[in-house]
């Protein structure tokens, strides 16, 4: 299978989504299969196609950039050709692998994490969609159908957290979600816009080509640079957009698995990784990521000290993971955020998947009626505490090496790299949290604790593939390993970009961060496991900082009091108009002036024939006058 | 004998039939009485056929367009003085009269 083969890549999934859509309901199971089906043949396609790559990257050497195919999709001659088609490079094989294999594993934990549900084969068109959709933007050579792609995984986000359809809370944060994200998306819409008209084409590389060129000014690029990252901080839950992506927990978790931690949410890290040569071409570009980036990372490390629900712990430390990764896009070390993106995909889905399997077996999810279901629950719990270990850091887990990746990047700029250090033990402490106010000690509600138990294969087979992932993953950005695994040159030119040295590894960093790891994992188990008074002792020493974090430093208060002061005033006049000038005036008064006009004019039909044979004849006699006047 | 057309002038007969058409509408608009209204409703037709004769006669005596159309014209007259006897009768089996001033049932 060639490179240049891979648009075939979006099109089975979405021929998944219609074939499950329009006969899902006769379907035998409902048609899961054919989804399951479709995204596993997607896998072994980018297998074969990142095989096609490291052999064309061993053929042509380190100048290689990657393969391109399009068609002409329309054209008005002289003035405007769209091309569409696809582009694959070491970053669009990344992105290929972290979206197939997680969703892979997704939709087979799905069928047993989802069975009995009232939706289950809508749930599997959607998910096939969102597969397709995600595919599309990864591959999309021009940012037309990037856009297309980026809507429609949005699309699919919002029906997949309005999964429970019936939950008012769920319609409530499908609708926050979209909207959150609309805002960012409509500044990369005019920003697309912006570099069109600037460059006359819509195609990625030859628009950065052209403002590397200098064809385009200094004001429309920086405005369309901003307004580029808007939209990627609208889908990868940047401050302050970050507040959709809590609430987004409300969908069912192999969802916020696949979608809000694998793959949807780093669509911003993979926009600005495309477009990273236009940000550091605009004074202060990177600059502006790197604030982001880090205000982000700290603040939802944070918040998710202090969350109670298991699965908002897991979103603050995706929020955390993400603003770590434009941490490393600021710094201009885009290697080390692919690093991360591709390690984090898999812990990060092993999180969310072990935090569902919890769920299914107890329906809680707040760790406070959790607890002591290490017993119970074994795998879950040892492929979770992997995760929550991978997550936090420590070392020869896939988190480690990335981590450090970005901590090394960081080096030169003292600020940032202190005040990203300094998240490192909040990241250990809260993860620790997690994991043993879940699994460990003892269980505070019995009752659902004694029903607990492992799930179905479906279920804990995907956790352990993950689980053995995440302790390996790491091991890619070394040369040897992936030549020990067949690739040429090795696996780490792949996720480096083409540049297989760039791999820093540092031992005083590491040791550094290794050391802040364990201590916050200390901190953690001494404060949760073995002096349970502490955090109660804590919270009445700090009372005001625990509400801020624990009411999300009131972002969402704010963002509720300008809706209903600004938006609903404006709404309010807005209705006001409508309702009177246009309605009752433009509308109802036409209606009106004719109603009454009819009503005047009734009273000419008196009923009685001579009237009319009367008006007949005047009418006859004035026609004739006229009619001779004017032949004159 | 000379075609009448040599021994009468065309106004005369224009004018014949601008009378009886104007009687005809004097009569429909001051008379109360249904089957009146129907008699002068004929005079105004009458009218109509002395006019298409006369011009038929004038203007191209060697075909004879205008008097079939007159012929038409008597005949559907009978038809329609049929149809409208059998209406006023109609009415006045309803309502009691045959004056047109009492039947407006159709106004606002």
């Amino acid at each position: 299978m060639n490179m240049t083969d891979a648009w075939l890549l979006p099109l089975l999934p979405a021929a998944a989504f219609v074939a499950l859509t329009l006969l899902g309901p006769w379907l035998p199971r409902k048609g899961d299969w054919l989804a399951v089906g479709a995204i596993a043949t997607v896998f072994v396609m980018v297998l074969l196609i990142a095989a096609d790559f490291t052999d064309a990257l061993a053929a042509h050497g380190e100048e290689f950039a990657g393969a391109a195919n399009s068609t002409q999709w329309l054209e008005v001659p002289g003035q405007l050709e769209l091309r569409l088609g696809v582009h694959v490079d070491a970053t669009t094989i990344v992105m290929l692998t972290v979206v197939s294999f997680v969703a892979l594993m997704v939709q087979v934990y799905s069928l047993g994490y989802m069975k009995g549900d009232s939706r289950y084969g809508w749930y599997y068109a959607v998910i096939s969609l969102f597969v397709a959709s995600m595919l599309a933007l990864v591959l999309a050579d021009n940012f037309l159908l990037l856009y297309f792609a980026w809507e429609l995984v949005g699309v699919c986000s919002y029906l997949l957290i309005g999964h429970y359809n019936h939950l008012r809370s769920a319609a409530e944060a499908a609708k926050k979600a979209f909207i959150t994200t609309r805002l960012g998306d409509v500044g990369l819409l005019i920003a697309i816009i912006l570099l069109w008209r600037a460059t006359g084409t819509f195609n990625i590389q030859e628009v950065i080509a052209a403002a590397e060129a200098g064809e385009v000014g200094r004001e429309v690029l920086t405005a369309s640079v901003v307004l580029l990252f808007l939209g990627a901080m609208g889908k990868s839950a940047q401050f302050p957009f970050h507040v959709w992506l809590p609430d987004a927990m409300e969908g069912p978790t192999p969802v916020s698995a696949l979608i809000h931690a694998a793959t949807m949410v780093v669509a911003g890290v993979y926009l600005v990784t495309r477009t990273l040569p236009l940000f550091q071409l605009v004074h202060g570009g990177p600059e502006l990521i790197l604030a982001v980036g880090l205000l982000t990372t700290f603040m939802s490390a944070t918040m998710g000290l202090v969350m109670t629900d298991i699965k908002k712990v897991i979103a603050y430390s995706t929020i955390n993971s993400l603003g770590l990764m434009f941490v490393a896009l600021g710094v201009g070390a885009p290697a080390a955020a692919m690093l991360y993106l591709f390690t984090h995909a898999f812990f990060k889905a092993l999180l969310f998947l072990g935090a569902g399997s919890v769920i299914h077996a107890t329906e809680r999810q707040d760790v406070s009626s959790l607890g002591g279901l290490w017993s119970k629950m074994p795998i879950t719990c040892v492929t979770f505490a992997v995760g929550a270990l991978s997550m936090a850091g420590l070392p020869i887990l896939a988190g480690f090496w990335a981590k450090d990746e970005i901590l090394v990047a960081l080096l030169d700029n003292k600020a940032a790299f202190a005040l990203a250090m300094a998240t490192v033990p909040l990241t250990a402490m809260y993860m620790a949290r997690v994991l043993i106010l879940t699994f460990f000690g003892d269980p505070k509600e019995p009752e659902s604790h004694e029903h607990a138990h492992e799930g179905s294969p479906f279920i804990f087979v995907p956790l352990v593939l993950l689980a053995v992932l995440t302790v390996f993953a790491g091991f890619v950005a070394f040369d040897q390993v992936g030549e020990l695994m067949g690739f040429p040159g090795g696996i780490g030119e792949i996720i480096f970009l083409g540049h297989p040295h760039a791999f820093h590894f540092d031992w005083n960093v590491a040791i550094g961060s290794s050391a802040l790891v364990l201590a916050g994992l200390a901190a953690g188990w001494f404060a949760w496991a073995a002096r349970p008074s502490v955090p109660g002792v804590c919270l009445s020493m700090l009372r005001p900082v625990h509400a801020l974090f624990a009411n999300k430093y009131y972002l969402d208060d704010i963002y509720q009091a300008a809706i209903d002061r600004v938006v609903l005033s404006i709404a309010r006049l807005v209705a006001w108009f409508d309702r009177n000038a246009v309605n009752d005036t433009g509308i109802d008064g036409g209606g009106y002036t004719a109603k009454f006009a009819g009503y005047l004019m009734k009273f000419q039909q008196t009923g009685k024939m001579p009237n009319y044979a009367l008006g007949m004849v005047i009418g006859v006699v004035a026609l004739t006058l006229v009619a001779f006047t004017l032949k004159g | 004998m000379e075609p009448v057309a040599q021994q009468i002038p065309l106004e005369h007969f224009l004018a014949l039939s601008a009378i009886l058409f104007s009687l005809g509408v004097y009569g429909v608009l001051t008379r109360r009485n249904a089957v009146l209204i129907l008699m002068s409703v004929e005079l105004m037709l009458n009218a109509a056929s002395i006019n298409m004769v006369a011009f038929a006669a004038y203007a191209s005596p060697e075909k004879f367009t205008g008097m079939i159309f007159a012929v038409f014209i008597i005949t559907i007259a009978a038809a329609e003085v049929g149809l409208a006897l059998a209406i006023i009768l109609r009415i006045f089996r309803n309502l009691g009269t045959a004056n047109v001033d009492e039947v407006d049932e159709l106004k606002w």
